[in-house]
């Protein structure tokens, strides 16, 4: 075999070895760059509005029960009523004055929100909580429902279906 | 050690070595190329980047990979191939890193997309079948004496103009 000596292959040519990467990836992305342009599923180089990237993140997550959208509990008094919906969402439609802490799949939600949150039902003296969300599958009433029950919040109720389904005629919150 | 350094089998086995990692980066940007957008929400999940870089880092990212692995695979340029795919690894290792670090449950996205790869979730053994290609790759930089490819080629060709 005709190989060439180590000293010529060991750590002596790194620095052409260090050009000749930064060449492939100089010249490879401007393919990548021109390739594009002709590609027929081609994409903007720049994006133009954020990604949904729907990746739970195992936060502890406690207990939660299901809840229909037309079982009576839900208007009781004693229900303190969570909308995890986004704030535009919310704003759009509640169920009955819902507070709104929108669930995000990515980031947990705030620990301020939290203790907010539980303020909150200490003072009304709900005796449980029930969350909705978009009804989506997974439904964000139900992780948040999770995610609140897991930090401490006990009798945490979701609204099975979620918002769609209280909106239906022939729930308690129904009605457009 | 020096003897270790000097040992002949070192161009032998860099040789499967540079073969197979040559395969795998290969392999890993034919999906990539076929559907940058997908590719680039797998980029966008891992939350590193920002917004402005994903989809250029999409674009551009497979064919460097392709690039990089046709010339290890050809033998030309071996060592700066390897150089990139040693930098790509590197990546795309402290990629996963942060990700496992978030307590994301994903794919790497690393041979097909999220959604084709619900089974295969990130986790310390991606790390450690990376960590088996960075090793790969940092042997065929540093032992590559190419006894079969282009280079050894055109060494030979120069050699007999000389």
């Amino acid at each position: 075999m005709d190989a060439e000596t180590p000293k010529e292959t060991f750590l002596g040519g790194l620095g052409t070895a260090l050009k000749d990467a930064l060449l492939i990836t100089a010249a490879c992305g401007a393919v990548g760059l021109l390739v594009n342009l002709f590609h027929p599923e081609k994409i903007p180089y720049i994006a133009e509005e954020e990604y949904e990237t729907l990746v739970p993140c195992p936060e502890p997550g406690g207990e939660v029960t299901p809840m229909e959208p037309s079982d009576p509990a839900l208007s009781a008094k004693e229900t303190f009523v969570v909308d995890a919906r986004t704030k535009a969402e919310h704003t759009e439609w509640n169920f009955r004055g819902a507070m709104n802490v929108p669930y995000d799949y990515l980031d947990p939600t705030p620990d301020e929100i939290i203790h907010e949150l539980a303020k909150k039902i200490a003072k009304s003296r709900a005796q449980r909580v029930a969350v909705y969300g978009d009804g989506d599958r997974p439904d964000t009433g139900e992780q948040l429902g999770k995610e609140i029950s897991g930090k401490g919040i006990k009798n945490v109720f979701f609204v099975t279906g979620g918002a769609p389904a209280l909106r239906q005629p022939d729930s308690p919150g129904g009605g457009p | 050690m020096s003897r270790f350094l000097k040992w002949s089998g070192h161009a032998w086995l860099s040789l499967p070595a540079r073969l197979y990692l040559g395969w795998v980066f290969v392999y890993a940007c034919i999906h990539k190329i076929a559907h940058p957008g997908v590719f680039a929400l797998d980029i966008a999940t891992y939350d590193i980047l920002p917004l402005e870089l994903v989809n250029i880092m999409a674009i551009t990212l497979p064919w460097i990979e392709l690039c990089a692995g046709v010339m290890l695979i050809v033998g030309f340029r071996t060592r700066g191939a390897a150089l990139a795919v040693l930098g790509m690894m590197v990546m795309f290792i402290v990629a996963i890193l942060m990700a496992l670090g978030k307590g994301l449950d994903m794919s790497c996205g690393c041979f097909a997309s999220q959604a084709a790869a619900e089974d295969d979730p990130i986790s310390y053994m991606t790390i450690l079948r990376d960590s088996g290609w960075l090793f790969l790759s940092v042997y065929v930089v540093l032992f590559d004496r190419n006894p079969i490819g282009i280079d050894r080629l055109l060494g030979k060709r120069r050699k007999s103009d000389a």
